[in-house]
């Protein structure tokens, strides 16, 4: 029988330390878990707790699994005192993930704030599958600060597969070690030369992020069904049983966690 | 349809306890409700009431426990436990036809769609259903607005309705149909009227219901309002005397929600998984961690609530999670009253 509240066992199998405050996780299954870009998994600290997080590796990939990780509440605290060799537990795939199909042919824009970057990977490397099944594939990434921003070294890397792939950067307040862009994350939407009427928009970070992310694109044309926000909210079993996940009467463990605005625009507190 | 008299249906019920354990519902004097209680021993307890209206507790309690655990970990195998093997066989007798109906709305979560909840389907089948007329109605009961009637029509095993001298049943399923068969000596044919003095206690309780709910609207006519509704002040009105003890939504037979969380076991080593019964209504449910929440205020909550039963759930599973028990009214310290609330909503 299957027992869907049952973790399979994983084995942490090396931790990467991104920022002062996110690190990856590189985990290793008992059997190969296949997963879609944008879908989320609950991973259990053996006694501790479990918590949803989405992958950030290349959802090809099922043997092993990368999770980029925010030390932020008590089963984050406790994954990030773990090494090489601890036990955990994964359940899932839950959600739907992003909507790669509707995407394809479309000039793609992918906002990132923070630790929001890290769904922002596993979304990229489905998109970087075949680059050329979309007219363009644009990154907007922001941080705090320069430390904070997820994955730089491999930036270039990304660029580089295809020419219709660019990605900007900014922070958000000035810093010695940075001559970029400084600001937040929306104004690197100022000035977008991107034909909007034929343009997805696709963000993650912190909700007050999201909220204005989604209110500076509208500003520049973007219509509601044209935008798709990952939402946060608690989440206990994934698959709609509990009732702790609502955004309306959508459920994120199974309609989400990634939105079409259009869908949610009308919710009380849409970003918390 | 058979008659059983009531001498033959105690002869049932005790041959039926032999299939597990046994639960009735008892009147109590002084508050002269009805509770489900265990059969230790036949003859049937004093007190033992198949008729009035619905007991104090509900059946979500038999087929989601209040606290349970669903997994251990690590433990070899446990993902191949077999949930069917655990989970007894047990009788509930006298459910009325709002508690009935819940339990179907409950099914379309827990059993249907994509992910079944095994623990919750292993105690749905392995419950053998006795459902009852109501004789009487409760003040706070409005099934009838939800366009119920208050006596059961499907989603049992057998329905038992009261006329002189024992019982008429009907069968619901294939094992009421059994249960009928195998004891088919301790029933015998209808007589002559007695289907009609079934059906005019049943339209003079419905005539009471219709009485007592005529000031309030219909549950059909609450949704599209309440779409309409989202900001209005009513809801800052009704919160204010909410004390957000969550006893609406322990009693209510339709609130399924639970939370997972994982425990330390016996040996300190592995830990066990407990689901539990939790309440949207107070502060922590639905708080994130670094403390963002979505529904910060208890106006925000209450609202929730009911817009989950009565216009979420109608979206996304195509019901009203509500029967008209009643319950939440009982229950509420603060007199909160969904009718009164939903009145304002539809004004």
């Amino acid at each position: 029988m299957n027992n869907p509240y049952y973790p399979i066992d994983t084995v942490l199998e090396d931790v990467i330390t991104e920022t002062p405050t996110i690190k990856t996780f590189c985990l290793k299954p008992v059997r190969p878990v296949r997963f879609k870009s944008g879908q989320f998994m609950q991973l259990t600290v053996p006694g501790v707790g479990e918590a949803p997080f989405t992958p950030s590796s290349d959802p090809n990939i099922a043997e092993k699994m990368e999770i980029t990780i925010l030390k932020t509440g008590k089963v984050t605290d406790a994954l990030h005192e773990l090494g090489p060799g601890a036990k955990l537990g994964l359940r899932g795939p839950f959600g739907k993930g992003y909507p790669l199909e509707k995407l394809e042919g479309k000039e793609v824009v992918v906002v990132g704030g923070g630790v929001g970057l890290a769904p922002m990977r596993s979304l990229l490397y489905g998109l970087f599958d075949d680059p050329s099944k979309y007219k363009r594939i644009s990154i907007k990434f922001g941080a705090r600060e320069p430390a904070e921003l997820c994955f730089r070294g491999q930036y270039n890397e990304w660029v580089n597969l295809s020419e219709n792939i660019d990605l900007t950067t900014t922070i958000d307040v000035p810093h010695p070690e940075w001559d970029g862009k400084v600001g937040l994350v929306t104004t690197l939407l100022d000035d977008l030369d991107i034909n909007i009427t034929d343009s997805y928009a696709l963000s993650c970070g912190p909700e007050i992020m999201l909220k204005f992310v989604t209110l500076k694109l509208l500003e520049v044309g973007y219509k509601p069904p044209q935008i798709y926000l990952s939402m946060n909210r608690k989440m206990s079993c994934g698959m709609g049983k509990c009732g702790r996940c609502n955004v309306g009467h959508y459920y994120l463990c199974v309609d989400g966690p990634d939105m079409c605005y259009d869908k949610i625009k009308h919710v009380p507190n849409v970003f918390g | 349809m058979r008659f059983i008299d009531s001498t033959n249906f105690e002869r049932l019920l005790k041959k039926l306890s032999g299939e597990g354990e046994l639960f009735v519902p008892v009147l109590d004097e002084d508050s002269q409700k009805n509770h489900f209680e265990r059969v230790e021993a036949f003859p049937l307890p004093e007190g033992t009431n198949f008729e009035g209206f619905r007991a104090v507790e509900t059946l979500k309690g038999f087929a989601q426990l209040v606290r349970s655990m669903v997994a251990r970990y690590p433990t070899e195998g446990m993902d191949e436990m077999d949930v069917e093997a655990l989970i007894p066989t047990f009788v509930i007798v006298g459910a009325k036809a709002c508690d009935v109906r819940a339990m179907q709305l409950v099914d379309k979560v827990q059993v249907e769609g994509e992910f079944t909840d095994p623990f919750y389907k292993a105690r749905r089948d392995k419950m053998i259903l006795i459902a009852s007329d109501c004789t009487e109605a409760g003040e706070t009961c409005f099934c009838n607005l939800l366009g119920s009637n208050p006596w059961p029509e499907n989603g049992f095993d057998l329905s038992i309705s009261k006329v002189d001298g024992g019982y008429l049943v009907e069968t619901g399923s294939d094992r009421g149909k059994t249960i009928v068969e195998e004891n088919s000596e301790l029933f015998t044919d209808l007589r002559e009227g007695q289907e009609k003095s079934r059906d005019e206690v049943r339209m003079k309780v419905l005539a009471g219901l219709k009485a007592t709910n005529k000031k309030y609207p219909s549950g059909e006519k609450v949704t599209e309002p309440l779409r309409e509704a989202l900001s209005d002040p009513l809801w800052q009105d009704e919160a204010a005397r909410c004390l957000e003890c969550g006893a609406c939504t322990n009693i209510c037979p339709t609130c399924y929600c639970f939370l997972l969380f994982d425990q330390k076991d016996e040996s300190g080593e592995g830990f066990k998984r407990i689901m539990s019964w939790d309440s949207c209504q107070v502060t922590g449910y639905a708080r994130m961690a670094g403390m963002g929440n979505p529904r910060p205020r208890l106006s925000d909550r209450m609202k929730h609530r009911l817009y989950h039963k009565y216009d979420y759930l109608v979206l996304s599973h195509g019901e009203i999670f509500c029967t008209g028990c009643g319950r939440c009214i009982d229950a509420c310290s603060a007199s909160i009253d969904m009718r009164e609330v939903f009145s304002r909503v539809a004004k």
